[in-house]
């Protein structure tokens, strides 16, 4: 026992050392880990407006629908019989570390601006074989969605890393531009734009408060889909969650994949830029 | 603002050249690869995104008659109000902004409270003029007013902060005709007193008629109402 006990310093020193390189390559942190750190930044009412699902966080069903991801990619599977290890997230053929937080950015081979869940129609497509019609491909929403099960892990391999949209090709900039136009674009019934509630912080719809998209520790937990949405009981993408902002606004729907939805995307992660992504997240 | 006017104006115009040259071209996709984006200001790429590359279903009915596409169509109070990082436009079209809305407001002849308990209804109600994947059946239930969505109102219910709260708002003010004549403004179209406000303009986009906006009057300055007992 007594051995143990001096030990236990050394046995400790070491951990923490290894923590500390592993921190910093955003390897071991989990997700509430991400956003604890986050929160004593800020001490935003945005972060830390539910502190049951900040004692979730840990075990968000999200996690599962990673796992869920991990085993389908690796399978191989479409009419071509191959699996998703050779679809080129933008860091090579198979890399997914780091791949999600530099979406959207720009593909050679496409010659277009491409968020997540684009690319990943286009691998399961090109590559796969599968038809756009295919449930594999059509089904978007939903933790049993294939479609929700491969952007969560792909996504969870850029949790703790900065946001960093590639903008080195004009047309992602050209993009982005765009979709800053868009974000403050008032239009429909109300007069909305995304700036009338997201442009201050405290802000709040009735009693949900909202994040500012100048504050880019808010923002990066606002922007970090694939999240859980406890009221929904499902994962779900950040094109879900521009639909759902495009309906709040009473304008038209904007559907998934779409240049302007790109365009929006782009302009929001590169608001965040910077600030570590929390992936999965858990969100009300 | 003239000279952003005329820029805008200027890019919409190539934009629109740029499309009709192509007009021919059957299929978006060539046409995307015909149309140089880098080229393009943001506003005029902002556009074309919104109406000619599919990203919204535009053809879609809506509640008031009519598709979509009307709804992302701007007049022109939202494209004066539509700065980037939501700066507040110029002094003269801040001017300019409200006379506009001051003249498209339509009083009736003599305002009078109406119900507080249907106001309340209708303050409360966020139901109304949602489209995409799931549109509200306005057959099935009137259009709500959205107000408790930013304010808080009465004690009676938790409201939201994007707008002043409205606590003891008759109490506060009394009832005169004045004050009904002003509040009534306010809800049909508060550019008028406000230019480039993020509220809603009620009144003006038929999202409440004469009688409910008289309803959601007797909700604020009804001495009976729960908004006054605070």
């Amino acid at each position: 026992m007594k051995r143990v006990l001096h030990a236990l310093p050394l046995a400790a020193g070491a951990i923490a050392l290894c923590l500390g390189t592993l921190a910093h390559s955003g390897e071991l942190q989990s997700p509430t880990a991400v956003l604890q750190d986050l929160l004593e930044k800020t001490n935003s009412l945005y972060l830390g407006q539910s502190e049951q699902n900040l004692m979730m966080m840990d075990d968000n069903p999200s996690l599962w629908t990673v796992e869920d991801g991990e085993e389908l990619f690796h399978t191989a599977r479409g009419p071509n019989n191959i699996s998703l290890e050779e679809c080129d997230f933008g860091k090579g053929p198979g890399v997914l570390k780091g791949a999600y937080i530099e979406l959207p950015r720009y593909f050679a081979d496409t010659k277009k601006v491409m968020d997540l869940e684009t690319r990943l129609v286009h691998c399961m497509t090109t590559l796969q074989g599968f038809s756009s019609d295919d449930p594999e491909v059509k089904q978007r929403h939903g933790s049993d969605s294939d479609m929700m099960k491969l952007q969560t892990y792909i996504a969870a391999q850029s949790n703790g890393m900065p946001w960093d949209p590639q903008l080195d090709h004009p047309m992602a900039k050209a993009m982005l531009d765009a979709g800053e136009a868009l974000f403050f674009r008032r239009a429909g019934t109300l007069d909305f734009s995304c700036n009338t509630c997201h442009g201050d912080t405290d802000k709040r719809i009735r009693a949900s408060v909202l994040p500012n998209v100048n504050s880019p520790e808010e923002w990066s937990k606002a922007i970090s889909w694939p999240a859980f949405r406890v009221g929904h009981q499902h994962t779900r993408s950040s094109q879900h969650r521009l639909r759902g902002c495009y309906w709040q606004m009473r304008q038209p729907g904007v559907i998934a994949g779409s240049e302007a939805s790109i365009a929006l995307l782009a302009y929001w992660t590169d608001r965040a830029r910077g600030a570590p992504a929390i992936l999965p997240d858990m969100k009300r | 603002m003239l000279s952003r006017k005329r820029a805008s104006f200027l890019t919409r115009s190539i934009a629109f050249a740029a499309v009709v040259g192509l007009a021919n071209v059957a299929h978006a996709e060539e046409t995307e690869q015909a149309l140089d984006y880098t080229a393009m200001t943001p506003e005029a790429l902002a556009e074309h995104l919104l109406f000619e590359t599919n990203s919204f279903r535009l053809d879609q009915p809506v509640q008031e008659g009519g598709v979509a596409r009307q709804r992302l169509e701007q007049d022109e109070i939202q494209r004066a109000c539509s700065n980037i990082d939501g700066a507040a436009p110029d002094l003269e079209t801040l001017i300019k902004v409200r006379e506009m809305a001051e003249k498209s407001i339509v009083y009736p002849d003599k305002i009078e409270l109406g119900d507080w308990e249907r106001g309340r209804e209708y303050a409360w109600s966020g139901f109304g003029f949602r489209i995409g994947h799931n549109n509200d059946d306005h057959t099935t239930r009137e259009a709500g007013g959205n107000c408790y969505n930013c304010h808080q109102i009465g004690a009676d219910r938790q409201g939201g902060n994007l707008g002043p709260a409205l606590f003891n708002y008759g109490k506060n003010r009394g009832n005169s005709p004045e004050m009904l004549r002003l509040a009534y403004g306010i809800i049909y179209n508060a550019h008028a007193f406000f230019p480039c406000t993020d509220m809603p303009r009620i009144g003006y986009k038929e999202v409440l008629n004469q009688q409910q906006i008289a309803d959601v009057l007797a909700y604020l300055f009804d001495p009976e109402s729960p908004v006054n007992q605070e």
